[in-house]
């Protein structure tokens, strides 16, 4: 009977041996008093110890965690959050890795406390495009563990002095900076195959997002390859400049490219107002020889409705109507004249004396050429 | 009694002697190793499976290996390319070990398999970058490169009989030294001043252009203007003379006596003389009633 409770917890495993300690011992003891006390003592405290060495393979694993399960060093489970059992220490190991933590290398730039002076972090940054032009370029990726049990026995920790310790012995977690040191080591050879194959004005401007799909994409196969059991969340540009010695040469660039615009903008600043301008012209000028013609037109049509009255009234009678007319306009005519009137047989020998250009006065003088200011007396 | 109290005594010691063989005789290689049992530092056999393993105690020991991917990091190189240009080169490259026992045999140690490894794969590199331009390096045939070098490499470390694998050789960084980079910087710098003066002119162009269009448009709205102002007047004064040519048709003489009096009326003013003779109509009442 014993021997069978003995056998039950290592063939059953997990939590069902564990369970049957309490009440073993308790049923057992004030049952089987009498026999040999002593080798009943033995069996018990050894079955105790047993169970007791058991019990130290429960284990729990936290919610961000996962367990890695070793029996007799052999990978056999990986173990979601909760409460588990395994063979204890040392034919067993359990191993928790952290999945949850994003983790993060830089290239060029260390936004945390960093042994790096900014000479290495600027040599750091520093690569080669196509046509072999350089420039500077910080990026920042971002990544997690994806598979544990790949993470624990994929890649070997870099930062280890391996040959100083040749026996790895314990399952011994490869370290943060160890994973950092390979994924920053990808990175930044990703960074540069792709790069390097992306000409300087794409780098600069409008190729960043797809430099950053390729390195991103890049890097997640090499570590496949690897088998690092790591995932790339994320590959961020962050700053993208030339080296500072060619600085100046790419602001002017800059400022070409302004210059290029304000130019074109004047000009099309001189086009939007001298165009509408001139349009305006135009309208005026054909507003005008409208407002001519009609001015033009009505003014004839005016003439002629004056003229068909006149007419109307001149056919009644004529003679008497002409007469009026005549008289009249030279009644107006001579009404405001100077007049001189001569015996018409004296005439051709008054002529050369009216010197008749001058006596229009100020407005011919310029016209004759032997005139003088006493004749002008004698021609009133 | 004696002999049961003998062996009580010896009790302990032979547990602890068997504790201690059996310890020497068990072991457990983890999923993340390899290993070789050796007799007086001779091969007897590899283990690659992970598990519970024995051995001869006392007589035979046990040699652990990685059994993952391991890295090899090295100080960056110069390397002269084809066109004779120099580059310093930082590469790293991933290795494993794959056979134990060759690698027990000949190397023995990692630090050892990697001095090797920096040999063969620093001579394949500036072999195969001394075939190439700069320019296909960093560029075009970065990734053939890298691919050539990690299998030649590989042919070499497999004629060594290591027990070794490369897996991975690749540039980390390949820059130009210092002194080569004033020239690659005056190159940039007149790059990006024929940028400069290629916008700049085109600026130039483009302003012209729309300056000279704007200015052509002007002339032909103008002239447009100009023709249609012709056409309007044109119309106006054509209407006019054929208003007025109509009505003034109906009585000739009549117009042009109308029309002579209001010349006369408009033709002579104020400031003139007039000379009339008593032989005019106009007096013919005033020399004789």
């Amino acid at each position: 009977m014993s021997w069978d409770d003995k056998d039950k917890p290592p063939r059953r495993g997990g939590a069902g041996g564990f369970d049957k300690i309490p009440d073993i011992p308790d049923f057992d003891l004030s049952k089987l008093k009498p026999p040999s006390l002593r080798s009943i003592h033995f069996v018990f405290m050894g079955m105790a110890l047993f169970l007791l060495y058991m019990a130290t393979g429960i284990y729990s694993v936290q919610l961000q965690e996962r367990a890695v399960v070793l029996a007799f060093g052999k990978h056999v489970d990986t173990t979601p959050p909760g409460m588990h059992w395994n063979i204890p220490y040392p034919l067993g190991k359990v191993v928790k890795v952290r999945m949850e933590e994003i983790k993060k290398v830089e290239v060029g730039l260390r936004t945390g406390p960093t042994g790096l002076s900014h000479a290495d972090l600027l040599k750091e940054a520093q690569m080669l495009t196509e046509g072999i032009n350089m420039i500077d370029v910080q990026m920042s990726v971002q990544y997690q563990i994806k598979d544990p049990a790949q993470f624990l026995f994929g890649v070997s920790d870099p930062q280890l002095d391996r040959n100083e310790n040749p026996r790895y012995g314990s399952v011994r977690m490869i370290s943060d900076e160890g994973l950092k040191f390979t994924v920053r080591n990808v990175a930044e050879a990703a960074l540069r195959e792709v790069v390097g194959s992306s000409p300087i004005d794409d780098v600069l401007t409008v190729g960043r997002s797809k430099i950053q799909q390729e390195v991103h994409e890049l890097m997640q196969r090499i570590l496949d390859i690897y088998g690092a059991g790591v995932t790339i969340n994320l590959v961020q540009l962050q700053d993208v400049f030339p080296p500072e010695a060619v600085k100046e040469s790419f602001h002017d660039v800059n400022n070409a490219e302004e210059d290029m615009n304000r130019l074109i903008r004047d000009a099309e600043g001189y086009s939007n107002a001298i165009i509408p301008q001139t349009r305006g012209k135009a309208a005026q000028i054909v507003a005008e020889a409208e407002a001519y013609s009609a001015q033009k037109v009505n003014m004839a049509k005016g003439d002629a409705l004056r003229f068909d009255s006149q007419l109307t009234e001149y056919i009644k009678a004529p003679e008497i109507t002409k007469k009026r007319l005549y008289l009249e306009t030279m009644e107006i005519i001579l009404g405001k004249v100077d007049k001189t009137i001569i015996d018409s047989e004296s005439l051709s020998s008054l002529v050369p004396l009216l010197s008749l250009g001058q006596s229009r006065g100020s407005k011919r003088q310029a016209l004759p050429k032997t005139t003088q200011p006493s004749e002008q007396e004698s021609g009133r | 009694m004696n002999l049961k109290s003998i062996l009580t005594a010896l009790a302990p010691v032979l547990l602890v002697v068997v504790v201690l063989l059996g310890s020497d005789t068990f072991f457990i290689v983890n999923e993340n190793e390899q290993a070789v049992i050796t007799q007086f530092g001779r091969f007897v056999r590899k283990i690659q499976e992970p598990g519970l393993k024995y051995k001869t105690p006392l007589l035979q020991s046990v040699i652990y290996y990685d059994n993952r991917l391991l890295d090899h990091d090295v100080q960056p190189q110069e390397v002269v390319t084809k066109d004779k240009r120099t580059l310093v080169v930082d590469n790293f490259s991933k290795w494993k070990i794959v056979d134990p026992e060759k690698f027990y045999k000949r190397a023995k140690t990692e630090k050892v398999a990697e001095e090797r490894l920096r040999d063969i794969i620093y001579s394949e590199l500036r072999q195969d970058f001394g075939a190439h331009d700069l320019n296909e390096i960093i560029s075009a045939k970065r990734v053939d490169l890298m691919r050539l070098v990690t299998e030649r490499s590989n042919a070499k470390v497999l004629e060594l009989e290591m027990g070794v694998e490369i897996v991975d050789v690749r540039i980390k960084r390949a820059d130009l030294p210092p002194s080569n980079q004033q020239a690659v910087f005056n190159r940039m710098r007149a790059e990006r001043k024929r940028i400069a003066r290629q916008f700049r002119s085109k600026g130039d162009e483009e302003a012209q252009k729309i300056r000279a269009t704007t200015d052509k448009e002007k002339v032909i709205i103008l002239a447009e203007a100009y023709k249609t102002e012709q056409e309007i007047r044109g119309k106006g004064d054509a209407e006019s003379i054929r208003i007025t040519a109509e009505a003034f048709g109906k009585n000739p003489k009549f117009f042009e006596f109308l029309r002579s009096l209001e010349a006369y009326r408009t033709a002579i003013s104020e400031q003139d003389s007039m000379v009339l003779t008593h032989n005019s109509p106009f007096l013919k009442y005033l020399k004789e009633p």
